[in-house]
C-alpha cells in the first residue's frame, strides 16, 4: 500500500492487487512496533540504529542499504503520524518508543501492542482517500514476462472466477513471507511466499533463502505471535526451574537480546528437559494489571483465547515459531529493483538485504514503509518514462492451459496432506537447529513432495470464490521455495544469525561465508550461487549480547 | 426482603399499570418496596448520548439515594433503567478518581454519597431463580393454565451482557421459567431478543416499525395468546404502536401485551384495579378468557 | 474430539441447503480449524474467508447459531462438551456470494462514505510529529481497535429494517476521526453523520457491542458522536431534539415530561398530524395531562448537578470516555453452563433468502 500511495502521488496510474482485502494483510498482525531513531525516549541516532541492525544481521546485511533505512526511518514515521496513525504517546505528547531486542536505545515506536494493525489501517485510509484502483481478492499467479521485461500479472479472480491479465509497465511485489512452510508459525494462512515464487519462476534470483527467523515467543500449538513488546516492557523468560535462563546465553541484554539468540537458548532449554510441555514461560505478572491492560491488551486477549492463560495472573507458555523470512527476491540497495526490467520488490518478500541473517524486531515494519516508498517511487518513475506494454496472447493462453490441466484432474492427492507433511518436516529438519544429514533428508523429502504435487487435485471446479484452487496453487509456491531454502542451507557451512548448525559448523566463518546465497530456478530445480555483502563502515566482530 | 424501589418515568405516568401491579405483587413475593422519591429519570439512552457526564451523575444520585435506604438491592422494573444504573455502578465502582469526583459533586448539591455497595436488579432476576422463584411458584396459585405466552425480552435487559450478566444473552430463559412457574405455556420465536424499535420510534418511525413487526408477527404466527415484557418502553412500542403496524401491513394484529408484574399478577389473583388492563391499547380481556380456571 | 456441526451451504444462485458434518478435530480447535478440516478432507467446495487466525485481520466473520463471531476465536471444546450441534451461516445484512462468503462491497462503501482519512487542515506537515497527549489519543482508543470484520453490521437491528443505515462500523470509524484531536473537520463530519441514515438511526439494541470481537463498542462510539453533536449545538435532527428533551426534563422536573416529548421531538405541525393516534393513546391514559407536572422531590439537586457538570466541562465524548477504563475491567461475564436447553430457533440462524 505504501508503494501504491507513493506511485499515485507521483502521477502514475497505479492499481493495487491483493488476494485478500488489503486491510487483511498480515502486516496487521505485527504488534510490537516500528523502529526509527526519533530520539523521543533517549539519545539516539540513525548511526546507532544502523550499527545495531548490522550487528543484529550477524554482519550479513548490506550496510549501504541499512544506512538508507535508518536515515530515512524517522521521516517515514513522521509521515505516518501526519496521516493519522494512532501512536502511543510520551508524557510530553511525542511518539512513544519502547526498548526492543538487540537495540542499543529504545527506538521502537508503538501503538500499544497493535502497531501493525494501526499502520495497515492508516495506509488503507490513505488508499481510500486517493481512490486508488484496487483489484480485491485477485490471486496473483504468474508474472507476465515478454521481451525481457515484466509486463504485468496474471491473476485468478476469486470473486467471479477466471484468469485475468493485468498489464503494467512496472510491477512491485509486496507479498510478504512464507511462514506457512512450518507447522508452528506466526504467519497467516495467506503467507505462502507467492511473490518470491513468481519472481523465481520468472528467472529472478532469491537471496539468503535459508534465513528464516524463529520468533522466541509464540503460542503452542499453532504459533500465534506474542509480541516482543512484552519483553520490551520488562517481561522475563523462565524455564521449568523458574530461573531467567538467558543469564547463561545473553547475560547483558537478557530478554532483549536478538531473536535468534533467544530462540536458540529456548530450544536448548526445552531440548535439555527444562521446558514445560515443550515451552518456556513468559512472565508478565510483575508488570502489573495497569500496564498490561494499557500497553499489552492485545497480548492478553490472545493469551486468554488461545492459551487459556491470563498474563496478569499466570505466565504465558511460549516457544520458538517460524516468523519472518530475511531472504527473498534479490533487489538493489536503494530502489527495490530486481534484475528483471520492470519488476520491483519491497518488504518481507524482498531481500535488499537490510536484515542479513537476522532481523531486529521493529525493523520489518520500517522496511515495508521505507522501501515500499522507494520501490513505489522507482516503479512510478520508470513507468512514466518508458513505453507501454502489450501482453502477448500466448502468455495468457499458456496460463489458461496450465490451469485447465489442474482443474480437469479428477484423481490424485488433495493438497492438505502434502502441505502438512511439508510443514512438519521443515519444522523438524530445517528449524532452529540444523544438521547436514537432516537438511539432506529434507532436500529429498521436498523433491518427493514436488513429485506428488504433480498429481494434486482440486475439488472445487467452480468459478465463484474458489479458494480450493488458489490454496493448491499456493502449495506449489511453497514447494519451490522450500527447495531453494534447503539447498542454500546445506551450502552455507557455518552458523550465522538464524542459520544455526551447532553440530557440524558451530561458528561464524567470515573468511568463507560472509556472502549472500543466491538461488536461481533453472529447468526444474534450484541452482546456487553467491553474492557479496556490501560493507561500508562496520567490520564484522564477535556478536555477543 | 427490603429493596429500594426505583420505578422510573413511565411507570410513574403513562405506564401506571406497571407500578400498581408491581406494588400489589411485591408483598406477595416477600419483597418490601421502599420507594425512592428524591430521584430523577435515569436518562434512558438519550441523556447517556446527549450529556453523558450528566447521565453519570443522575444515576450516581439515584444509587446514592438507594443506598441511603439501607437496602442492599435497588429494584428496577424497566430494562433501560437497569442498564443505565448498572453501567453507572460499574463505572464508579471500578474507577477511584471518577468516583471521587462524582461524590464531590453529589456533596456539593446536597445529595447523599455514593459508595457502590448496592446491587441493581430487575424484578425479573429476583424471581427467576432461587428463593424468589420458589416464592413465585407458591404465589402463582391461580395459574395461567391454558394461556400461550410469548416472552419478549427486548435489548437492554440482555445486552451488553458484561454489564447485565444475569443470563445468556442469546438464549435467555428467565421469562420462560416464570411463565412455566405460573402454569402457562411459553412460546418460542426468534425475535424475542431483538429490538422493538422504541428508542427511534419518533425520530425514525419507519425503521422502528420495521423492527417492531418482527416480534409481533412471529409471536402471532406462533400462536401466542399474549406477550409479556419486562420493559415499559418495549411495552409502549408493542402495545401502543401496534395500530400503526396494522395500518402499515394491513394485517389485523391483536396481540395483547402484558407487563411482567401483570402476567404474574393474573396468576396470583390480583384485582382489576391493581392490574389496570383498561390502560392498554390492545384489549387484554379476550385473551384472558382462554385461561382455564 | 468428535465435532458435529451444520453449515448453511448457499450456491451462486442463492439456493440454500443445511448440510451436516461430523469430523475429528484436536481439542484446541477453533471453528476455523474445523472448517479447514472439512474443506481439506471432506468437501473442497466449502467457501469461507480466513487469513491470520489470530483475531486481527477480520476475514473470518460468520454466524454461529445466528450470532456473528470470528471463526478463529470460537473454541469448539465447550460447544462439543455441551453436546450442542452448532449451525454455521454467513453474516447478515450483506449479500451472500457463496456459502459463508458475503459481499463486503456495501460495507466498504459505507465506510468510505464517512471520509475515513485524517483531515488535518493543512497540506504541508511540520517536520516532526504533531504533539498530542496520550489522554487526547485515548478518546479514540476503542474505535482504533476496529478490524473491519463486519460482525457488528451483521447483527445490526436498525440496518435490517433500514438497509441504508450507515451502520455501527462506519459510524465508529467516523468517531475515530471526530474524536481525533488532529482532525480539523469534526464539525463538518458531525453535520454529515447527523443525516437521515446516521447517528440517530441507531436503535440502541446493543447487538454491535455484544458481538464485536475486539471490544470496540460501536454503540458507545455512536453515543459519543451524539454527545459531540449536542456539544457543537447540532440539534436539527429529531433524534437530537428527543434526547435534548430528556435533559431538559431531568433538570427541570426530574421526571420525563412525557406529554411534551412528541411536539418537542417532532415539532407542533407533525405532532398535530398524529392527533388521531395520540387520542387513541389518550383514551387509555397513556398521554399524561400536561399539568400538574410530575415533579421529583429535591429536584433542585438535579438542576444544580446539571450546572456543575457543565462548568466542569467533561463535555461531549469525554463524558463517555471517562468511564472506559472502569468498564474495561469487567471480566466478560459468561452465562453459567454452555448452552441452556432451548429450542433450535435462533435469530438469524438461517441466511436471508435471496432477493427476488
Amino acid at each position: 500500500m505504501r508503494a501504491a500511495i507513493e506511485a499515485h502521488d507521483l502521477g502514475a496510474d497505479v492499481a493495487l492487487l491483493s488476494k485478500i482485502h488489503p486491510v487483511r494483510s498480515h502486516s496487521g498482525a505485527a504488534e510490537g512496533g516500528i523502529n526509527a531513531a526519533l530520539g523521543n525516549a533517549s539519545e539516539d541516532s540513525p548511526e546507532e540504529h544502523a550499527f545495531d541492525t548490522v550487528k543484529g544481521s550477524d554482519y550479513l546485511g548490506d550496510q549501504d542499504a541499512i544506512q538508507i533505512l535508518c536515515d530515512e526511518a524517522p521521516g517515514d514515521v513522521y509521515q505516518l503520524e501526519h496521516w493519522g496513525a494512532v501512536f502511543s504517546r510520551t508524557d510530553d505528547g511525542r511518539i512513544a518508543q519502547r526498548p526492543f531486542g538487540a537495540a542499543g536505545a529504545p527506538r521502537t515506536a508503538y501503538a500499544a501492542d497493535i502497531t501493525g494493525h494501526v499502520l495497515v489501517h492508516v495506509l488503507y485510509e490513505q488508499v481510500m482517500k486517493r481512490d486508488i484502483l484496487t483489484y480485491e481478492e485477485f490471486f496473483a499467479w504468474k508474472l507476465v514476462i515478454d521481451d525481457d521485461r515484466c509486463q504485468g500479472v496474471i491473476a485468478w479472480d476469486l470473486l467471479n472466477g477466471g484468469l485475468k491479465t493485468i498489464g503494467a509497465k512496472t510491477v512491485v511485489l509486496a507479498t510478504g513471507g512464507a511462514g506457512r512452510l512450518y507447522t508452528g508459525t506466526t504467519n497467516a494462512y495467506a503467507c505462502t511466499g507467492d511473490g518470491m515464487a513468481m519472481a523465481l519462476r520468472a528467472g529472478v534470483p532469491l537471496k539468503d533463502m535459508e534465513m528464516m527467523q524463529f520468533h522466541p515467543t509464540t503460542l503452542a500449538p499453532t504459533g500465534v505471535l506474542i509480541t516482543e513488546g512484552c519483553r520490551g516492557e520488562g517481561a522475563y523468560l523462565l524455564n521449568s526451574d523458574e530461573e531467567r535462563f538467558l543469564k547463561n546465553y545473553a547475560p547483558n541484554a537478557m530478554e532483549l537480546a536478538s531473536r535468534d539468540v533467544i530462540s536458540r537458548a529456548e530450544q536448548v532449554e526445552i531440548d535439555e528437559g527444562r521446558g514445560v510441555d515443550g515451552n518456556v514461560l513468559l512472565d508478565l505478572r510483575h508488570l502489573g494489571a495497569e500496564k498490561i491492560l494499557e500497553r499489552l491488551h492485545g497480548t492478553r486477549e490472545l493469551s486468554m483465547t488461545f492459551a487459556g492463560v491470563d498474563p496478569i495472573y499466570e505466565p504465558i507458555p511460549v516457544r520458538p515459531g517460524a516468523h519472518y523470512h530475511m531472504g527473498g527476491v534479490d533487489t538493489d540497495h536503494e530502489l527495490g529493483r530486481t534484475e528483471l526490467e520492470g519488476l520491483y520488490a519491497a518488504g518481507e518478500c524482498a531481500c535488499v538485504s537490510v536484515h542479513g541473517a537476522n532481523r531486529l524486531g521493529g525493523n520489518a515494519l520500517m522496511e515495508t514503509i521505507t522501501y515500499g516508498r522507494r520501490a513505489g517511487a522507482a516503479a512510478a518513475d520508470w513507468a512514466l518514462t518508458h513505453t507501454t506494454v502489450a501482453v502477448p496472447p500466448s502468455v495468457e493462453a499458456d496460463a489458461e492451459r496450465e490451469l485447465k490441466t489442474l482443474l480437469d484432474r479428477s484423481e490424485g492427492e488433495r493438497p492438505w496432506q502434502m502441505r502438512d507433511e511439508l510443514a512438519k518436516t521443515m519444522h523438524e529438519n530445517f528449524g532452529v537447529f540444523r544438521r547436514e544429514n537432516q537438511m539432506k533428508e529434507q532436500e529429498r523429502i521436498v523433491g518427493y513432495l514436488r513429485e506428488r504435487y504433480e498429481r494434486v487435485v482440486v475439488d472445487d471446479k467452480g468459478a465463484v470464490f474458489n479458494n480450493d484452487l488458489t490454496q493448491a496453487l499456493e502449495l506449489g509456491f511453497l514447494l519451490e521455495l522450500a527447495a531453494c531454502m534447503v539447498v542454500a542451507g546445506i551450502e552455507r557451512k557455518e552458523s550465522r544469525g538464524a542459520h544455526a548448525r551447532p553440530y557440524d559448523f558451530p561458528d561464524r566463518d567470515d573468511g568463507n561465508y560472509m556472502k549472500h546465497t543466491s538461488v536461481r530456478w533453472v529447468g526444474d530445480h534450484p541452482v546456487l550461487d553467491w553474492k557479496p555483502v556490501t560493507m561500508t563502515k562496520w567490520a564484522p566482530q564477535e556478536r555477543k549480547y | 426482603m427490603k429493596v429500594a424501589y426505583y420505578k422510573g418515568c413511565l411507570a410513574s405516568l403513562s405506564a401506571k399499570e406497571l407500578d400498581t401491579s408491581t406494588q400489589a405483587l411485591a408483598p406477595m413475593l416477600g419483597i418490601e418496596l421502599d420507594e425512592l422519591e428524591s430521584v430523577t429519570c435515569c436518562g434512558a439512552g438519550d441523556i447517556h448520548e446527549a450529556e453523558p457526564d450528566y447521565y453519570l451523575h443522575l444515576n450516581a444520585r439515584i444509587l446514592a439515594y438507594g443506598e441511603a435506604t439501607g437496602a442492599d438491592t435497588l429494584m428496577t422494573i424497566c430494562n433501560v433503567c437497569t442498564l443505565n444504573l448498572r453501567q453507572a455502578n460499574w463505572q464508579l465502582r471500578n474507577d477511584d478518581d471518577l468516583r471521587a469526583r462524582v461524590n464531590e459533586n453529589l456533596e456539593t448539591v446536597g445529595a447523599p454519597p455514593y459508595s457502590g455497595d448496592m446491587e441493581v436488579k430487575h424484578l425479573l432476576w429476583m424471581i427467576a431463580e432461587g428463593d424468589g422463584y420458589d416464592r413465585l411458584k407458591q404465589v402463582a396459585h391461580k395459574g395461567l393454565k391454558g394461556l400461550k405466552v410469548a416472552p419478549f425480552y427486548g435489548c437492554q435487559i440482555l445486552r451488553p451482557s458484561k454489564i447485565l450478566g444475569f443470563e445468556d444473552p442469546d438464549r435467555p430463559h428467565s421469562l420462560e421459567a416464570i411463565i412455566d412457574a405460573c402454569g402457562g405455556e411459553a412460546i418460542d420465536y426468534p425475535a424475542k431478543i431483538k429490538c422493538c424499535g422504541f428508542p427511534i420510534i419518533q425520530a425514525r418511525e419507519e425503521t422502528a416499525l420495521g423492527e417492531l413487526l418482527q416480534p409481533i408477527e412471529q409471536a402471532t404466527e406462533a400462536g401466542a395468546d399474549v406477550m409479556v415484557t419486562p420493559c415499559p418502553l418495549c411495552h409502549l412500542s408493542l402495545d401502543a404502536w401496534q395500530s400503526k403496524l396494522r395500518e402499515r401491513t394491513g394485517k389485523d394484529f391483536q396481540m395483547p401485551i402484558l407487563h411482567l408484574s401483570q402476567l404474574i399478577g393474573v396468576a396470583a389473583g390480583l384485582t382489576d384495579s391493581e392490574l389496570k388492563f383498561k390502560r392498554h391499547v390492545v384489549p387484554v380481556a379476550p385473551a384472558l378468557d382462554k385461561l382455564q380456571v | 474430539m468428535d465435532v458435529a456441526l451444520k453449515i448453511w451451504r448457499v450456491d451462486e444462485d442463492g439456493e440454500r441447503n443445511l448440510v451436516s458434518y461430523e469430523i475429528e478435530a484436536p481439542e484446541w480447535a477453533c471453528l476455523l480449524d474445523v472448517l479447514d478440516i472439512i474443506k481439506d478432507r471432506h468437501d473442497g467446495t466449502l467457501a469461507y474467508r480466513k487469513s491470520c487466525r489470530m483475531m486481527i485481520c477480520g476475514s473470518c466473520g460468520m454466524r454461529l447459531d445466528g450470532r456473528a463471531v470470528l471463526a478463529c476465536k470460537e473454541r469448539m471444546k465447550p460447544i462439543v462438551e455441551s453436546g450442542h450441534v452448532p449451525v454455521i451461516s454467513p453474516m447478515g445484512n450483506l449479500p451472500i456470494v457463496r456459502d459463508l462468503v458475503v459481499d463486503m462491497g456495501p460495507f466498504w462503501q459505507k465506510v468510505r462514505d464517512v471520509k475515513p482519512w485524517l483531515d488535518p487542515g493543512y497540506d504541508e506537515p511540520s517536520e516532526r510529529e504533531r504533539i498530542v497527549s496520550q489522554q487526547q489519543m485515548n478518546v479514540i482508543n476503542k474505535e482504533a481497535l476496529c478490524i473491519m470484520c463486519g460482525c457488528c453490521v451483521s447483527e445490526c437491528n436498525a440496518m435490517e429494517s433500514d438497509p441504508d443505515f450507515r451502520g455501527p462500523a462506519a459510524l465508529a470509524k467516523g468517531m475515530r476521526f471526530v474524536g481525533d484531536a488532529r482532525d480539523q473537520t469534526s464539525v463538518e463530519r458531525l453535520n454529515e453523520l447527523n443525516d437521515e441514515h446516521g447517528i440517530w438511526d441507531c436503535t440502541r439494541c446493543y447487538f454491535c457491542n455484544e458481538r464485536c470481537p475486539k471490544g470496540v463498542d460501536p454503540r458507545d462510539a455512536i453515543a459519543k458522536l451524539g454527545a459531540e453533536s449536542v456539544k457543537e449545538g447540532i440539534d436539527w435532527d429529531m433524534g437530537a431534539k428527543h434526547a435534548n428533551w430528556f435533559v431538559t426534563s431531568a433538570k427541570t422536573t426530574g421526571w420525563l415530561r412525557e406529554t411534551e416529548l412528541v411536539p418537542k421531538t417532532q415539532g407542533i405541525l407533525s405532532a398535530l398530524k398524529e392527533t388521531k393516534f395520540a387520542l387513541a393513546l389518550a383514551r387509555r391514559g397513556k398521554v399524561p395531562p400536561p399539568g400538574p407536572i410530575h415533579v421529583a422531590a429535591d429536584v433542585d439537586e438535579s438542576r444544580k448537578l446539571y450546572n456543575l457538570v457543565k462548568e466542569q466541562g467533561r463535555d461531549g465524548a469525554l463524558g463517555i470516555v471517562q468511564g472506559e477504563r472502569a468498564l474495561a475491567r469487567i471480566e466478560h461475564v459468561e452465562a453459567e453452563g454452555a448452552r441452556r436447553d432451548a429450542p433450535e430457533i435462533t435469530p438469524g440462524e438461517e441466511p436471508p433468502v435471496a432477493e427476488g
